[in-house]
């Protein structure tokens, strides 16, 4: 892992295409720039780990359940 | 061919059932190929299933059923990975928490899972907004 120290307006580049700007830093939270072609998703690393737990928790299969459902 | 499943049977498919999730989803990115069917005990409900490990059978429901006027964009880089050439050809399902409380049992409006029926390619899109929430329940105490 490589970790990189920058200042306020200062940016790194990742591979050729991914920008990324430190805009503004203040009270232990850091506002970031990114700027990257369509197809690279970028996502909030908290939101895909509860994808992740829900999908997990979407394979726990309890047939009495669905079975109160049946109308 | 059959796939011998921990909780859903014996299940016959054969190569056209195959749906290929190239990148994965996220907790199972390294399984790739799955098959659905609906749930014999609900038809409501359908299973994602791998073919890859016998455990691993998501349970879906469509969203549009379960909230009305639930609207996914589908981002062009879905569109192109999933070779979609039109509307009919795509099918947008959810992933169901169970639970023995009906009110606990919940859908993941958050995250639909994009399935292009005619090409057998799937993907797990997110949607980063508040509009939709990882738990909505499934039954509202008014309806069912």
């Amino acid at each position: 892992m490589l970790v990189i120290g920058r200042r306020k307006g200062e940016s790194l580049l990742i591979g050729e295409d991914v920008e990324i700007t430190i805009i503004k830093i203040e009270n232990g939270s850091v506002k970031i720039a990114i700027n990257a072609p369509k197809e690279v998703s970028i996502l909030r690393k908290e939101l895909y780990k509860e994808v992740t737990d829900e999908n997990q928790r979407a394979m726990i299969f309890d047939a009495s359940t669905l079975e109160k459902l049946k109308k | 061919m059959e796939l011998v499943t921990k909780y859903h049977g014996v299940r016959e498919y054969s190569d056209e059932d195959i749906i290929v999730f190239k990148k994965g989803l996220p907790g199972f990115k390294e399984l790739k190929k799955f098959i659905t069917f609906p749930l014999e005990s609900n038809n409501a409900f359908s299973i994602l299933h791998s073919i890859e490990d016998m455990e691993v059978g998501l349970v879906l429901v469509s969203p549009f059923a379960i909230v009305k006027g639930y609207e996914v964009k589908i981002p062009d880089t879905y569109i192109k990975e999933l070779e979609i050439k039109s509307h009919e050809e795509v099918l947008v399902l959810t992933t169901v928490t169970l639970s023995s409380n009906i009110e606990n049992i919940t859908t993941n409006l958050k995250a639909p899972i994009i399935i292009n029926i005619k090409e057998k390619l799937g993907e797990q899109l997110i949607i980063d907004s508040d509009k939709y929430k990882i738990k909505e329940p499934l039954f509202k105490g008014d309806n069912n």
